[in-house]
């Protein structure tokens, strides 16, 4: 197989609460290559969030070694990481974390002002993924004016706006109703087949079963990490 | 750092602030104040500037006044009192030395003279002996009739020309020209009436009236008095050259020797500079004070708007962070808000002032006609000066805030509802 895009290892995540330590991740290791479909699983406080956290680039681990496509992200500063996260990570959120003022146009193209493009070529590039994901007519529309499931699926229309690396996706389906979560569902499933890497992460059982790999976590400990050899699958309707 | 992310940055802070209409125009409601404060005393300094100006050019930038006394005088009274008088003989020698000026005019005068006309009479003016080349000096421009000639001179005639202050107290009608008018015992003609020359404070210098000087002589004397020589320059460039040599003649026609100090003064309208700059000075420190203190106000009332504001958008800085903003980034655009709330407000200021001069000088004018050159529009470059000073003010007040909106950590900001 060929190079992976996210190589851990050996890494741990520890906060002080007062005098106790709590370990919210204990020497994981795991590595994700091109084009995956992993779902990262596990209850509450099982440290999925703080993995997901880690894999995003939003926080660093106490230790053990992180490599992103090869690089050391212990070495990286904060802009570092701002710029991996700009370019190479597409986040998907659970409350869709929307700019609430702004037109499904202006979320969509935020990545892209802090990669410092022209505002022409953000604009067409906006509306090519805003099309995309089925939001053609939806462009000028404010969060508020849209349905919970238009509204992820601008939030997925802004992570795949710089071509990223992975697309993480935190409990996507977890504030809609199961209609809506299944087309959602769907849609990353095609964004899957068009070559995206994703990692979805949730603490259920019929979502997780979407994804190509299951990662179990418990108590900050990888339980056990196999392939779904029968994803489920949607036909399209 | 691109320009396209503050533009973009403007763009979001438009968003932002119109969200929040009323906060906002409360909050920058202390930086129109201040920006109001430095515009009015921009426009005021610019009034007096103009009113001084105007005052500098009739009185006469070209001209000297080789004088016993000095315009600026104050420390130096008593000795300045027992000078010699300068006398005609002086003034003659030193006409005749003097090939460098443009013009050598004797003068001689009297204070404190009234002067009436039928049941109007005023007090305090100075009555002027002078030859009848001072009608070719700026400071004797004439408004109405004409100057009187070397002929009305040379025949003692009693001719008068009143200054513009004198005419309007004693002709509030108009009509001076013809009319006979009473200094002492002696009736004079009125041949003519000057410019007006003195504005503001410097009203006094309308206040005089000239005769000739063979007149004034035969009807007031001219013993104990000092003659003042008038001297114009070619121009002001030759102003320098001509008071050295001004100066060098008087004292050797006076016999002042290398040891000495001049036993006379050669006084220039610009020694009324000293005036206005404490007057300049006087309205600097009061506006200035008003504007620090409303600054400071403003400043306060902006810093904790956008503290509450960073506390407000937490999860929103979350997001941008999530999505590559660097620390930079956000803190740019706390920056550009807080400098577009001070921004906005100068320019409220701006245009209010705008309005407010405009009617006030309606006001003033009715009420002091002849100051109806002050002009009732703020100089553009003072829109310049407010909307820098606004913007400097901003960044002032958003600095902390801002920073404190950049250091947030991501995983926090984004936890947080």
């Amino acid at each position: 197989m060929n190079q992976p895009i996210i190589e851990i290892e050996h890494i741990s995540k520890v906060y002080e609460m007062g005098s106790e330590e709590i370990f919210a991740l204990r020497d994981v290791s795991l590595s994700i290559y091109p084009n995956e479909y992993v779902a990262i699983m596990g209850p509450s406080g099982s440290g999925k969030s703080t993995l997901m956290n880690m894999l995003g680039c939003l926080d660093t681990p106490s230790s053990g070694v992180y490599n992103f496509k090869g690089l050391d992200v212990n070495e990286m500063d904060d802009n570092d990481l701002a710029t991996i996260r700009n370019k190479e990570i597409g986040f998907v959120f659970q409350t869709f974390n929307l700019l609430p003022r702004a037109s499904s146009l202006r979320n969509v193209e935020l990545p892209l002002i802090y990669a410092g493009e022209s505002t022409t070529k953000r604009k067409q590039r906006a509306e090519e993924v805003l099309a995309s994901v089925g939001l053609q007519d939806r462009m000028g529309h404010k969060p508020n004016e849209l349905s919970g499931g238009q509204r992820q699926r601008v939030a997925i229309a802004r992570a795949l706006i710089t071509n990223p690396a992975i697309i993480l996706a935190d409990e996507p389906t977890g504030n809609l109703d199961s209609k809506t979560g299944v087309e959602i569902m769907k849609l990353f499933h095609d964004l899957h087949s068009k070559g995206n890497t994703i990692i979805l992460v949730t603490h259920e059982e019929d979502i997780a079963r979407h994804a190509h790999r299951i990662v179990r976590l418990k108590d900050g400990l990888i339980e056990s990490d196999e392939k779904n050899s029968q994803p489920t699958y949607y036909e399209t309707i | 750092m691109k320009l396209s992310e503050i533009v973009e940055s403007i763009r979001f802070s438009f968003e932002s602030l119109k969200s929040n209409k009323t906060r906002s125009s409360l909050t920058s409601l202390g930086v129109v104040i201040g920006i109001g404060f430095v515009v009015l005393m921009g426009w005021s300094l610019n009034g007096l500037e103009q009113a001084w100006d105007k005052t500098i050019s009739t009185v006469g930038a070209d001209m000297m006044y080789v004088d016993k006394w000095d315009w600026t005088g104050g420390r130096k009274w008593n000795s300045i009192r027992s000078r010699k008088d300068i006398t005609i003989d002086q003034v003659k020698l030193f006409a005749e030395a003097n090939h460098g000026a443009d013009l050598t005019i004797p003068m001689l005068r009297s204070w404190g003279k009234r002067i009436g006309y039928k049941t109007n009479s005023i007090g305090g003016i100075a009555i002027m002996g002078t030859e009848s080349s001072y009608g070719r000096t700026s400071a004797g421009t004439i408004e109405t009739g004409r100057f009187f000639t070397e002929f009305e001179d040379e025949r003692t005639t009693n001719v008068i020309v009143l200054g513009y202050g004198v005419a309007k107290a004693l002709f509030p009608t108009g009509n001076a020209l013809g009319k006979s008018v009473k200094v002492g015992k002696y009736s004079f003609y009125v041949i003519g009436v000057l410019e007006k020359r003195g504005f503001l404070f410097m009203d006094f210098i309308d206040n005089q009236a000239f005769v000739p000087l063979k007149t004034f002589i035969n009807n007031f004397g001219s013993s104990r008095r000092s003659f003042s020589i008038a001297v114009k320059a070619e121009s002001v460039a030759d102003m320098d050259r001509l008071r050295e040599e001004s100066r060098g003649y008087m004292r050797t026609i006076r016999g002042v020797t290398a040891d000495k100090d001049d036993d006379f003064s050669i006084n220039e309208s610009k020694a009324f500079d000293d005036n206005i700059k404490d007057i300049r000075l006087y309205i600097w420190s009061i506006g200035i004070g008003l504007t620090l203190l409303s600054f400071i106000v403003g400043i306060i009332g902006i810093m904790n708007i956008m503290f509450v504001s960073v506390a407000e958008r937490t999860k929103e800085i979350g997001i941008r962070k999530a999505l590559g903003a660097k620390k930079s980034s956000i803190l740019t655009q706390f920056l550009v808000e807080a400098s577009l709330l001070c921004f906005i407000g100068a320019i409220v200021a701006f245009i209010g002032c705008s309005i407010l001069i405009f009617f006030g000088k309606m006001v003033i004018v009715s009420f002091y006609p002849d100051l109806s050159f002050i002009s009732g529009y703020l100089p553009p470059n003072l829109l310049i000066i407010a909307s820098i000073v606004s913007i400097f003010v901003g960044i002032l007040a958003g600095l902390i805030p801002a920073m404190r909106a950049a250091k947030l950590d991501p995983v926090e900001s984004l936890r947080f509802e």
